[in-house]
């Protein structure tokens, strides 16, 4: 990671611990909300942004996360910190599930069969009644009371509880992401991502590149659905339509896929800014679709990979002689 | 088996509008490579222009059809700019990010100025009905499959034998050679963009008499128009054609013999199961999915 970078998070990570300090129950809310699409976010890049996988169904690994939360609580009583693992183990297995018939896709063709896959879970959700409650969905019990052997460790009641949760949870995940993303599997990600062919010639196992990329990414939003669950205490099929994969992907381009702080950035300018527009509120949606469309026009590598490739260029620059520039550019 | 014939009928009559909106998304993707997300948004815009041309300003049929198809081209010039000029030189799914945008954006100020409440088409059609021996269809639902016969039919002749048919099926060869031969690639695209939105704005405003328009309604119709595309071999307008029609039966029979709630489901399932095992689509030649 750069410095730049570094000095980012930093600055990301002030501003989020001030925060319950500072401000109020709606902004801490929307904060909260950007945290979880910080996870969201985040994971999908580790498919697409690294190992150049494009998925659609992000929305629908939050949902199933969410869901497994929801059953676990209704049939078996588990709390929050059991159905944390679980959410994330269920839904990696969904993740390797879709990894498997991706394995023969590439590109756009890729891109529809996991918008076939997240409508698919969408309407399962819908129609499976006995297992999901239907349109109506689920209750779940808010986190509440945490215990470790019978002590009492601390209680989750408020809202303000409820973000400390959700931002030591991001900060888990990011710094699982980081770490994933400079192990050898992350740099095994990046060749396939380069150049498939190439990658296998060279004796690296692109099969199971793929799948971990599409297992952590699911996985990623797995922890993040079973958190929306419990803070927003129900779930129903109507959140993790495919525009919440759509958004997620916005995301995670407009901050710049395959940069570390790109989808971070996305996620939390895109949740907190439709917030500001105020009285264009009734806009709110139209605005974010006109700036979808302006940001993949103007920037199709989102704001950071513009910025990184800016960086290249410069280097380049410098470290190749400089050519005998004209004199009317000199003067420029 | 009366019954069986008069589900046929009703998904012929469904399958007929894939067919419609599904064809223009095959000619776009096929000939630009442009995955067009905002689609379904022709489709709804199509049955809003129509609904407001017919019923607000009591315009005759034929001249509505008139106005949905000026504002459906107007729709496709502005979608080429954007999702096709407007990205040239990106990869393909900068094309699904931007349409997807394009289609918030469409939804959204059609919720703003329309409002979210669904709208009914009404013709004095509505009271009229065909009936051949077992099979009953209002006129509205009976006037669909005709008409997409003769659209797509007259779509199909004007590809196989006209100069610009010539240029567009010469572009979906090869962009390049195509440009070397002399074809003008931005008519092209106009033309193919055009020429997608009508078909979608089409469906829309003849769907607008059987089903409710809203807002949000070109969210199904997209993904149903994209389940058609795969299956029928991306890229392929005859392949769409038939596989549309085979969607709207296979969903009208889903719903009479299994259960209603399987009806929207049925056709994801075939989607993955043709991924699979048949990835160039029923009809598709092409091999190549990279």
């Amino acid at each position: 990671m750069t410095r730049a970078a570094l000095i980012t998070l930093a600055i990301l990570a002030v501003g989020f611990v001030a925060a319950p300090f500072l401000l109020g129950g709606y902004e801490l809310n929307v904060l909260m909300v950007a945290l979880l699409y910080v996870i969201l976010a985040v994971g999908l890049n580790l498919a697409t942004g690294y190992c150049g996988q494009f998925s659609f169904a992000q929305g629908a690994f939050y949902g199933i996360g969410g869901y497994t939360a929801g059953i676990l609580s209704r049939d078996v009583g588990t709390g929050f910190w059991m159905n944390l693992p679980a959410g994330i183990v269920v839904t990696g297995l969904f993740g390797l599930a879709l990894g498997l018939p991706a394995l023969r896709l590439k590109g756009h063709f890729l891109a529809i069969v996991t918008i076939a896959v997240q409508t698919l879970v969408y309407l399962g959700l819908v129609q499976w009644n006995s297992l999901t409650g239907g349109q109506n969905g689920l209750a779940v019990p808010p986190i509440g009371e945490t215990t470790l052997f019978g002590v009492r460790l601390f209680e989750v009641s408020s809202l303000r509880d409820l973000y400390w949760v959700a931002l030591v949870m991001a900060a888990v995940f990011v710094f699982v992401a980081w770490r994933l993303v400079h192990s050898r599997l992350g740099r095994e990600w990046v060749a396939v991502r380069e150049d498939e062919t190439l990658a296998g010639a060279v004796g690296l196992n692109t099969t199971f590149a793929k799948l971990t990329a599409f297992v952590a990414s699911a996985a990623f939003a797995g922890g993040a659905g079973v958190l929306n669950a419990h803070a927003m205490q129900g779930v129903t099929p109507d959140d993790f339509q495919i525009w919440i994969s759509c958004m997620v992907v916005a995301m995670m381009v407009v901050g710049g896929r395959g940069t570390f702080m790109g989808p971070i950035l996305g996620a939390i300018a895109l949740t907190i800014l439709p917030e500001l527009t105020g009285e264009l509120a009734r806009y709110k949606m139209l605005i974010f679709g006109v700036l979808l469309v302006v940001c993949v026009t103007v920037a199709p590598e989102g704001a950071l990979g513009r910025i990184r490739k800016a960086r290249e260029n410069r280097e380049q620059a410098a470290s190749t002689p400089a050519p005998a520039k004209d004199p009317s550019e000199a003067s420029a | 088996m009366d019954l069986f014939l008069q589900y046929l009928a009703n998904g012929v009559v469904v399958g007929s509008s894939y067919v419609l909106v599904a064809v223009g998304l095959t000619l776009i993707f096929g000939i630009l490579h442009v995955v067009n997300f905002a689609h379904g948004e022709f489709y709804m815009l199509g049955g809003y222009a129509g609904i407001t041309a017919s019923t607000a300003f009591g315009l005759p049929l034929p001249v509505s059809l008139a106005v949905v198809a000026a504002v459906s081209c107007l729709l496709g010039l502005g979608a080429e700019a954007l999702l096709h000029r407007g990205l040239k030189n990106q990869d393909q799914t900068s094309s699904i990010i931007a349409s997807f945008g394009l289609a918030v954006a469409l939804q959204n100020a059609v919720m703003v100025t329309m409002g979210p409440q669904p709208e009914l088409m009404h013709t004095e059609l509505a009271y009229k009905a065909i009936e051949l021996g077992p099979v009953f269809l209002p006129a509205p639902r009976a006037l669909i499959p005709p008409a997409m016969l003769i659209i797509v039919g007259a779509l199909f002749a004007a590809l196989r034998w006209t100069w610009t048919g010539r240029s567009l099926r010469a572009m979906a060869q090869h962009e390049t050679v195509a440009r070397l031969c002399g074809v003008k690639v931005r008519r092209v695209a106009v033309i193919t963009f055009m020429l997608g939105a009508t078909l979608a704005g089409v469906a829309g405003f003849m769907m607008s008499a059987v089903y409710m328009v809203h807002p949000l309604v070109g969210n199904m119709i997209v993904l149903k128009a994209f389940i058609v595309v795969i299956i029928g071999g991306m890229g392929s307008p005859l392949g769409a054609a038939a596989a549309g029609l085979l969607l709207g039966v296979i969903e009208s029979m889903t719903s009479a013999y299994l259960t209603n709630g399987l009806r929207d489901v049925v056709g994801f399932l075939l989607v993955i199961a043709v991924l699979l095992f048949r990835p160039q689509g029923l009809f598709g030649r092409s091999l190549e999915r990279s």
